[in-house]
């Protein structure tokens, strides 16, 4: 038993503490909130020169193939900005959809371009009926002689407009034909013809609405050998890409948290510290709770897969606890700053935004709670 | 990262030799009762009997120094350890002995050699079962607070006061106490702490009546009690860590008190209740098949799961001998919570089912009706949730730069 990171996970942690530190202070990262992509190319390049963005990619297609643990102590610095922009959908999620699904040829033409950054992919599953079940997939994609053509709307996409491609999920057969799930996942460039990628208002960033008016893709554009798994493709990448996303989450809570102890000395109120009230320690330590449980849950499902275990009832256990968490830390260090937390300089509130965007993305707590019965198997 | 131990094969064949042992000196017919209370003399006797045995090999505190009467074993070895007796149900030590555990650490830490080799030996070996008498009808969280007077005259010191919350079913042979030294001195200044046998005239040990007694980690004690002292003389031999330094002692088994050393076995009441809801029919279905039925086994499944990586994680550390800062008291405070929340859930899943110990209609043969009782009465030993939130707060640093250090335990 060992629950310390390794040497080299040290130095990466430090590594990516430093950059974020100093390529993401404070008012670059709300410059950047409202912007389609949430990233520079320059900061961008910067990214992946340091190898980060192939950090999960196999050296064979240019990547540095390291363990889902050291991703995951990567997100989790760049939770702590919380730096937005591609990362996770193109050098994780989609990274693993691709390596996972693909067949070689794809894997050759796409993942050596995502670890330079020169390739980016988006993931768009769901759609306005919006779910992770796979019967909430319901754009077709009809067949013709050597081409599919794609016509429908995806919602709630992350990241699609900094996406060169996009990986598409769409219906090559209904759901009930037996041919397992009757969906398949399509390589289409976001510059086609009849993709219209439209940034959505309010308060989230860096989530999209995708048209797809009569787009023509390919027949060798859909990711792998065998069309109609590609629901079990996601699944399958979603094993590994979840609890890296919960890395990420996992970072964020403890920034909100080290902003909010430090506000709990400085906030000077009748004549006090304001965290020498006793409410006060309530809304820290209710958060410093959270935060403990969304690591080590975490961090356990990332063994486990790393170890070759069965990890399943891990990883839904971690995404449902850590989804929650980030809402109620946010929660809790709104209650400690009042007023000042809401200032849009401060900085506390792109975590708020965060913590509710993120908590749908690949299945709310409700949905993995409900997912960790099954795998339980009760 | 690892979170499981692995085994040479030296520490699978010390597993062997534990599970021998054990199948040889457990006795066939020692049965726990699901209520503490209903323990026997009969069977109190024969886990001393296993506590004096194991003591006799080092295996009853395995982690001190074979010197003062422990084994001197790692922590992976006594992993083995704990997980053999695991499969009996039993713990290190087999009975209630919280004293020991928390008494011996402080002495270990803070005696003198002398009283090392005077008073650790017995206690590792089971001879002596431990009390600690902390409490007082007017000092509970504010345990600096407390009344009971120590008057040194001549090699002795005279105790006068009371202490309630104490003990166990069937005595003990030592008890240790905080006791005011110096009415004068400063707050967390005027304290001794002190070893006191149990069986010295002028102390009246008098049973308390209560929900259940419970709670503190370990063996439940099965029964309180208030405890008189009058004009009692003690050895000043006994004083432990030297005049008015008994808060500097205290700090050692109050950090483990507030879960400072961690846990790493299971639920077993949480693995018993959702084993039960995939097991049992209501109304011709499955519980667990009843949608809310199986929402209230996941909130269970997802705190005990919180639980147990909490308590993995100090455990870690303490044992690790990395620095510990707040995760003792985060994982008591989060495990007494979760204890009330999950007993409430129980009772929603099963309805007044939980609420009985009828040998009929009572599930898990009483279980979770004395769980309902655990629960509630398992808030206070060792610190109320809000003292363990305030000892956070200070740990963390809410409020102030200067962060509090956590309890020496070596
Ligand atoms: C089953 C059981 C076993 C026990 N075993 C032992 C034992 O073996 N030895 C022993 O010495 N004692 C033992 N105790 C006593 C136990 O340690 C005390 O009950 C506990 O420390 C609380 O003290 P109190 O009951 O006097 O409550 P109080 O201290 O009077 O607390 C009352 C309320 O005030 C709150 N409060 C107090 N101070 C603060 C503060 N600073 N900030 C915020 N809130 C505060 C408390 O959290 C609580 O809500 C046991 C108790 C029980 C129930």
């Amino acid at each position: 038993m060992d629950l310390g990171l390794t040497e080299a996970q040290e130095i990466l942690k430090t590594a990516a503490a430093d950059f974020v530190r100093q390529e993401y202070d404070k008012d670059t990262l709300i410059a950047l909130e409202n912007t389609p992509t949430g990233v520079t190319p320059e900061l961008f390049r910067q990214v992946a020169a340091l190898g980060w963005l192939g950090i999960l990619i196999p050296e064979s297609y240019g990547g540095t193939d390291r363990s889902l643990t050291d991703t995951a102590v990567l997100f989790e610095e760049l939770g702590r900005g919380p730096v937005l922009g591609p990362h996770f959908s193109s050098s994780v999620l989609g990274a693993l959809i691709v390596l996972l699904g693909g067949t070689e040829d794809q894997k050759q033409e796409l993942l050596p371009g995502v670890a330079q950054g020169t390739t980016v992919l988006g993931v768009a599953v769901t759609e306005p009926n919006y779910g992770w079940i796979p019967d909430t997939v319901q754009m077709p994609a009809s067949r013709q002689p050597d081409q599919y053509v794609l016509s429908g709307t995806k919602l709630f996409v992350h990241d699609a407009q900094a996406a060169t491609h996009l990986l598409c999920a769409a219906r090559t057969a209904p759901p009930d034909n037996g041919s397992g799930s009757g969906i398949s996942f399509f390589v289409v460039k976001a510059n086609s013809p009849g993709v219209a990628i439209r940034t959505l208002p309010g308060w989230m960033s860096q989530v999209d609405e995708i048209r797809f008016d009569n787009v023509r893709v390919p027949a060798a554009n859909v990711l792998g050998d065998t069309p109609g798994n590609g629901w079990d493709i996601l699944e399958a990448a979603s094993m590994g890409a979840i609890p890296v996303l919960c890395a990420y989450q996992v970072g964020s809570c403890q920034a909100v948290v080290d902003m909010a102890v430090a506000y709990s000395r400085t906030r000077h109120q009748f004549s006090q510290p304001i965290g020498r009230f006793q409410r006060v320690q309530d809304h820290i330590i209710g958060a410093v709770n959270h935060l403990d449980a969304a690591r080590w849950t975490t961090y356990e499902a990332l063994w486990k897969l790393d170890s070759g275990r069965d990890a399943r009832s891990s990883v839904h256990l971690a995404k449902a606890v850590t989804s929650e968490a980030y809402l109620k830390v946010c929660a809790g260090g709104h209650e400690v700053h009042a007023g000042v937390g809401v200032m849009r300089e401060y900085g506390l509130i792109l975590h708020t935004q965060r913590s509710r965007t993120l908590y749908h993305c690949l299945g709310d707590a409700r949905y993995h709670r409900r997912r960790l019965a099954d795998a339980l198997g009760w | 990262m690892d979170f499981e131990v692995t085994y040479t094969p030296e520490q699978e064949a010390f597993r062997a030799e534990v599970r021998g042992w054990l199948s040889e000196n457990i006795p066939a017919d020692l049965t726990q009762p699901v209520d503490p209370a209903d323990l026997t003399l009969e069977q109190y006797h024969k886990l001393r009997e296993l506590g004096r045995r194991l003591g006799a090999k080092g295996w009853l505190y395995p982690t001190y120094p074979q010197a003062y009467g422990g084994g001197d074993l790692a922590v992976d070895v006594v992993m083995i350890l704990e997980e053999e007796l695991d499969r009996y149900g039993l713990h290190l030590p087999p009975y209630y002995d919280s004293g020991g555990r928390l008494g011996g650490a402080s002495i270990f830490v803070w005696g003198t050699e002398e009283q090392k080799q005077h008073f650790l030996p017995p206690i590792f070996r089971g001879e002596w079962r431990t009390w600690q008498l902390l409490s007082e009808p007017n000092a509970g969280s504010d345990l600096a607070g407390v009344q009971t007077r120590a008057v040194r005259d001549g090699d002795s010191y005279v105790i006068n006061g009371q202490k309630i919350y104490i003990g166990s079913l069937y005595g003990c042979e030592m008890m240790w106490t905080i006791v005011v030294t110096d009415p004068e001195a400063p707050r967390h200044h005027n304290l001794g702490w002190l070893m006191i046998p149990y069986d010295l005239p002028g102390i009246e040990v008098r049973p308390m009546e209560l929900l259940t007694a419970g709670g503190e980690g370990g063996a439940s004690p099965g029964l309180k009690h208030t405890i008189f002292f009058d004009n009692v003389r003690v050895p000043a031999f006994n004083l432990v860590g030297g005049e008015n330094n008994g808060w500097q002692v205290a700090t050692t088994h109050l950090e483990l008190e507030h879960g400072g050393g961690g846990i790493v076995r299971r639920n077993r009441i949480v693995d018993q209740f959702l084993e039960y809801c995939t097991t049992t029919k209501h109304n011709g279905a499955t519980l667990s098949r009843n949608p809310d039925v199986r929402d209230d086994m996941v909130d269970v499944y997802v705190k005990s799961e919180i639980n147990r990586l909490f308590g993995l994680r100090t455990y870690w550390l303490s044992h690790a001998h990395r620095p510990r800062s707040y995760e003792g008291p985060q994982g008591s405070y989060y495990r007494k919570i979760t204890a009330l929340e999950i007993a409430e859930t129980m009772l929603r899943a099963l309805g007044p089912y939980a609420m009985t110990n009828d040998p009929q209609w009572g599930p898990l043969q009483g279980l979770l009706e004395h769980y309902q009782r655990a629960a509630v009465v398992g808030l206070h030993p060792g610190g109320t949730t809000d003292i363990q939130k305030v000892v956070m707060s200070r740990r963390i640093g809410i409020g102030r730069a200067a962060k509090e250090q956590a309890g020496r335990l070596r």
